[in-house]
């Protein structure tokens, strides 16, 4: 028997003979989708983009990639409360890929690169941009890579708006700062410093400029409204920030009371910590409806900051002309308010007193209209989703025109109006018409815009998009390991932590290719072949372009079993085309 | 080198040793430790083979049936529910000529759930087209793995190696694990006759017409019938190099007995003992192990009980509305056998679901045997249940 042959059933020809494509009534078509971190990013960046090609190890263009679409990627990696993260599908798997920490890690690298040539310009057209906070520097660098002549006016002696006045330099190193400035400098911005419009120049000059974008923030701190706000010792937040993050802190004394649940309370906490005082915030609500990012407090508690919730205050009460404590009432949480949070309302319990040298109120900003060219709306200037504001060429955008107050939208904001601007003077021009669909241009429709789409110059291929988000109903389990989510290296609590020294310190560039590879490539091919394996027709075969699939129709019986097992949910089965 | 382990832990390092390419599996009591310790073996870089997670018996043996087609050495183990899962694909395992090698860890079949052995499992496959060879204690459970895959490669069949839940799965033994050098030389590397090549696609399990589906069956039976034979030589090359003989069937004081008791699996160990007792005692009472039940040795199992007077066949298993199965297959074999020489067979249910079967339970069925007048009362005597 051992040399002969069994007698088995093999076909005699190969399986060609038999057409089984016959049999179909659905086929695979390979589309990519959106991935949830792009739909959920304020600024609207390509995430799952840049990780794939990190994950090829094509650093470079993956830090081209991410510029394109934010162009402060060293600051957002540092300060976003990273929305992307919070929508990341892999949350449902381990943990969400820390795309705060990567987007760092490559911001820092394109700090690190030598600069380019400033770009030339491509049309006489100049656009004038007020104010250089994270709105007015993307509206002004996306508009230079438009092909516009930018100016930003900026008010203060340094540019950086919020960006410098309001993020301690513990988060936000300033030569960190000071180096994505002058990288935008070199794209050919040209930044005035010292010049408040209105004041020092009449907003009629403007007309100069073609359009104008004007982004000058919200940087009065609401006042608390209670007796003794004025007394000696009671420091407006955003003010005793700008003058900490200077250097020149305000004379705290050992016990500071920060009232209000925000960022800039957080801020203000941490940075009163680093005066060595003992700092107690006051919030009315509980830590769950704190606006401020989850980090923050998280740290603000690791260093330190002790918390008391549901107390608002009364009064300041004063000795010998200053500030010698608080007085507070007890709060409780009663039916939600417009924002949705549990409105407070004060208990029945009698007020108490809190002693503290010295009150710092941060409980919002609203913007200071003394000099602006619009009137407000609910304490906004009112814009559509390019920034249009009702004034012929001007625009609006940032803290000032939306009430999602983080560095994130503002960049957003700075990039839809640079889409705005570059919209209607394209049509001024006579160029190319602008699109009558915003929407297209969202991520996932819902999202912020892509500039490339804008640019139509989108330097990933993609296979027959469609702008839908694909959830982790979309992503199939089976082909992820688990792998724990790598930590950025955070200072520990102690005497290591004071003064300017950068808290977080980030992942290593090989440590965030690493975190790149548990990227999902949430809806987007990225050509893992896993379609092609598990084709029980080998119908499935590489696309000579060398990205994506071909199938072959008079073979591919439509079993499914690709778009079952396609890890990422790049391809659906469709009855289209048959 | 002698190792105490555990019987799944024979088949592991059987199956190491085998070198074999591909393992697919799905866990299931009795017979997990098997793959576990294999998966293990793979992971730690002990053996380079592939193991293939699945989520079924069924995906186990079809993974198999794949990666046999290539050409791959491959393995699988499994019990009761999850061999009686895999019953379609057993079929095309064996129709396919393919040369896979399974562990069947003897478990009863729910309801009622039952986890402990009877044959019920591995002998309701019976007609699937699988060698079925049957291990009493852990030492030849290792060297039967081994054998196993010789002979599935020689014949082109399919060889299923069974032993009993617990008493051997889970049960501790120094066995001695032969050098890689002696298996590789009783071993070769498996010669694929027909390999499933991706460069020359051709449909494997397709469609045959009536004009050659029989001659198909016939060559399947001719290499059953190789089957008997290969294995004798392998056993005695096995044996040449080991000392160690693990034959289809094995007499046990057998030649001048006048009852022999017929059995197979651990209860023969039991039943050693009790042959000794009765030849302690002047009596002449023999004993015949089978190993093989597919190709069943029906012309050396013939010869062996040809001329005996009492033949007593203990069944851990039974098939409903017949009788124990082995019994069944015996009296077949018989059959041809003249009259005068043809012993009087009685069938003996017993140790079903796990329950013990004790010295005293076989000393019971001896003593039944021998004092029964006349022809056997009834063709299936259930042994050692609550009336």
């Amino acid at each position: 028997m051992a040399d002969a042959i069994p007698a088995v059933a093999v076909s005699t020809t190969t399986t060609r003979v038999n057409p089984t494509g016959s049999w179909k009534y659905i086929r695979p078509v390979w589309r990519d989708r959106v991935a949830p971190c792009n739909a959920a990013c304020p600024v609207g960046v390509d995430i799952e983009g840049y990780m794939n090609l990190l994950r090829e190890g094509r650093d470079t263009e993956a830090i081209d990639l991410l510029l394109r679409e934010n162009p402060l990627p060293a600051i957002t990696g540092r300060v976003c409360d990273h929305p992307c993260e919070t929508a990341c599908n892999r949350c449902s798997l381990d943990e969400a890929v820390a795309v705060h920490a990567v987007e760092r890690a490559l911001g820092d690298a394109a700090l690190a690169r030598t600069q380019g040539e400033a770009r030339t310009r491509h049309n006489a057209d100049r656009v004038a941009v007020i104010g250089s906070g994270p709105a007015g520097l993307s509206a002004a660098v996306f508009l230079a890579r438009l092909g516009y002549a930018v100016t930003i006016l900026e008010a203060a002696p340094e540019p950086g708006g919020l960006l410098r006045l309001g993020i301690p330099p513990y988060r936000l190193p300033r030569d960190v700062l000071d180096r994505q400035i002058a990288q935008i400098r070199g794209e050919g911005v040209s930044i005035l410093c010292n010049v408040r419009m209105g004041r020092d120049l009449a907003w009629d000059t403007l007309d100069w400029f073609d359009a104008v974008f004007v982004a000058t923030g919200a940087h009065r701190s609401r006042p608390l409204g209670v007796p003794g706000e004025a007394l000696p010792g009671v420091h407006a937040g955003l003010e005793y920030l700008r003058r900490a993050n200077d250097g020149h802190a305000a004379d705290l004394g050992e016990r500071v009371v920060v009232v209000g649940g925000g960022n800039t309370a957080m801020d203000c906490a941490r940075s009163a910590r680093r005066q060595e005082a003992d700092v107690l915030v006051l919030y009315r609500r509980t830590r769950e409806e704190m606006p401020a990012i989850a980090d923050e407090i998280t740290e603000a508690a690791a260093e330190g900051v002790r918390f008391l919730f549901l107390a608002a205050p009364i009064k300041v009460i004063e000795q010998r002309g200053r500030v010698c404590g608080v007085a507070a009432q007890r709060m409780v949480l009663g039916h939600p308010d417009a924002s949705g949070r549990r409105r407070p309302v004060p208990s029945d319990e009698a007020p108490f007193s809190i002693t503290a040298d010295a009150v710092i109120t941060a409980i919002g900003e609203e913007v200071d209209d003394a000099h602006l060219p619009f009137a407000l709306e609910g304490g906004a200037v009112p814009v559509d989703v390019l920034g249009r504001c009702g004034t012929p060429h001007f625009f609006a955008g940032g803290d000032m025109a939306g009430h999602e107050r983080t560095v994130a939208h503002a960049i957003g904001a700075g990039k839809r109006a640079a889409i705005g601007i570059d919209q209607h003077l394209r049509a001024r021009r006579g160029e190319r018409p602008p699109p009558d669909d915003v929407a297209a241009l969202r991520w996932g429709g819902a999202g912020n815009l892509s500039m490339s789409r804008w640019r139509q110059d989108d330097p990933v291929p993609r296979i027959d998009p469609v702008n839908e988000v694909v959830g982790w109903a979309g992503i199939n389990a089976a082909h992820f390991a688990r792998a724990p989510r790598l930590l950025d290296w955070i200072v520990p609590p102690g005497r290591g932590r004071s003064g300017v020294r950068e808290v977080n310190r980030g992942l290593s560039r090989s440590e965030a290719t690493s975190e790149a590879r548990r990227c999902l490539n949430c809806g987007v091919c990225n050509d893992c072949h896993v379609c092609m394996i598990f084709c029980p027709d080998a119908a499935i075969t590489p696309d000579p372009s060398g990205h994506g699939f071909v199938v072959d129709l008079d073979y591919c019986k439509g079993c499914g079993l690709c778009a079952a097992e396609c890890p990422r949910g790049a391809v659906t089965m469709t009855r289209e085309g048959l | 080198m002698k190792k105490v382990m555990v019987g799944n832990h024979a088949v592991s390092w059987g199956v190491k040793l085998a070198r074999a390419e591909v393992i697919s599996a799905y866990p299931i009591t009795p017979q997990t430790q098997i793959v576990e310790e294999l998966s293990e073996m793979v992971a730690g870089g002990d053996l380079p083979a592939r193991f293939i997670k699945v989520e079924s018996e069924h995906s186990a043996m079809a993974a198999c049936i794949g990666a046999s087609a290539t050409g791959a050495r491959t393995f699988t183990a499994t019990s009761s529910q999850g061999l009686a899962l895999m019953h379609e694909l057993l079929h095309w395992a064996a129709g396919g000529r393919l040369p896979v090698v399974m562990a069947d860890v003897n478990r009863a079949l729910a309801p009622g759930w039952n986890i402990w052995t009877d044959q019920n499992d591995s002998l309701a496959q019976r007609d699937t087209g699988w060698i079925q060879l049957y291990c009493e204690n852990n030492q030849e459970v290792l060297d039967t793995t081994i054998l196993a895959f010789r002979l599935a490669e020689e014949v082109d069949l399919p060889v299923m190696l069974v032993l009993d839940a617990f008493y051997l799965s889970h049960t501790s033994e120094p066995v001695d694990v032969p050098d890689t050098e002696l298996v590789d030389a009783f071993l070769p590397p498996r010669v694929a006759r027909h390999r499933l090549d991706t460069a020359d696609p051709h449909s494997y399990g397709a469609l045959v017409k009536p004009d050659a589906y029989m001659e198909m069956r016939l060559h399947q039976q001719q290499a059953m019938s190789a089957a008997g034979e290969a294995h004798e030589r392998f056993a005695r090359d096995w044996s040449a190099r080991t000392g160690r003989a693990w034959p289809a069937l094995e007499a046990y004081r057998a030649d001048d007995a006048e009852l022999v008791l017929v059995t197979s699996g651990t209860i023969t160990s039991t039943a050693r003992e009790v042959v000794d007792g009765w030849r302690a005692r002047g009596e002449r009472v023999g004993l015949v192990k089978v190993k093989m039940f597919r190709p069943f040795p029906t012309a050396a199992l013939r010869a062996m009980l040809r001329g005996k007077r009492r033949v007593a066949v203990l069944d851990r298993n039974i098939s409903p509305g017949h009788g124990g199965i082995f019994a069944e297959e015996i009296r077949s074999a018989l059959y041809d056998v003249p009259l005068d020489d043809r012993p009087a067979l009685w069938g003996f249910i017993l140790g079903l679901g796990g329950r013990d079967v004790t010295p005293e339970t076989i000393d019971e069925i001896v003593v039944r045997t021998r004092e029964a007048e006349g022809a056997p009362e009834r063709e299936d005597i259930w042994v050692g249940v609550k009336v």
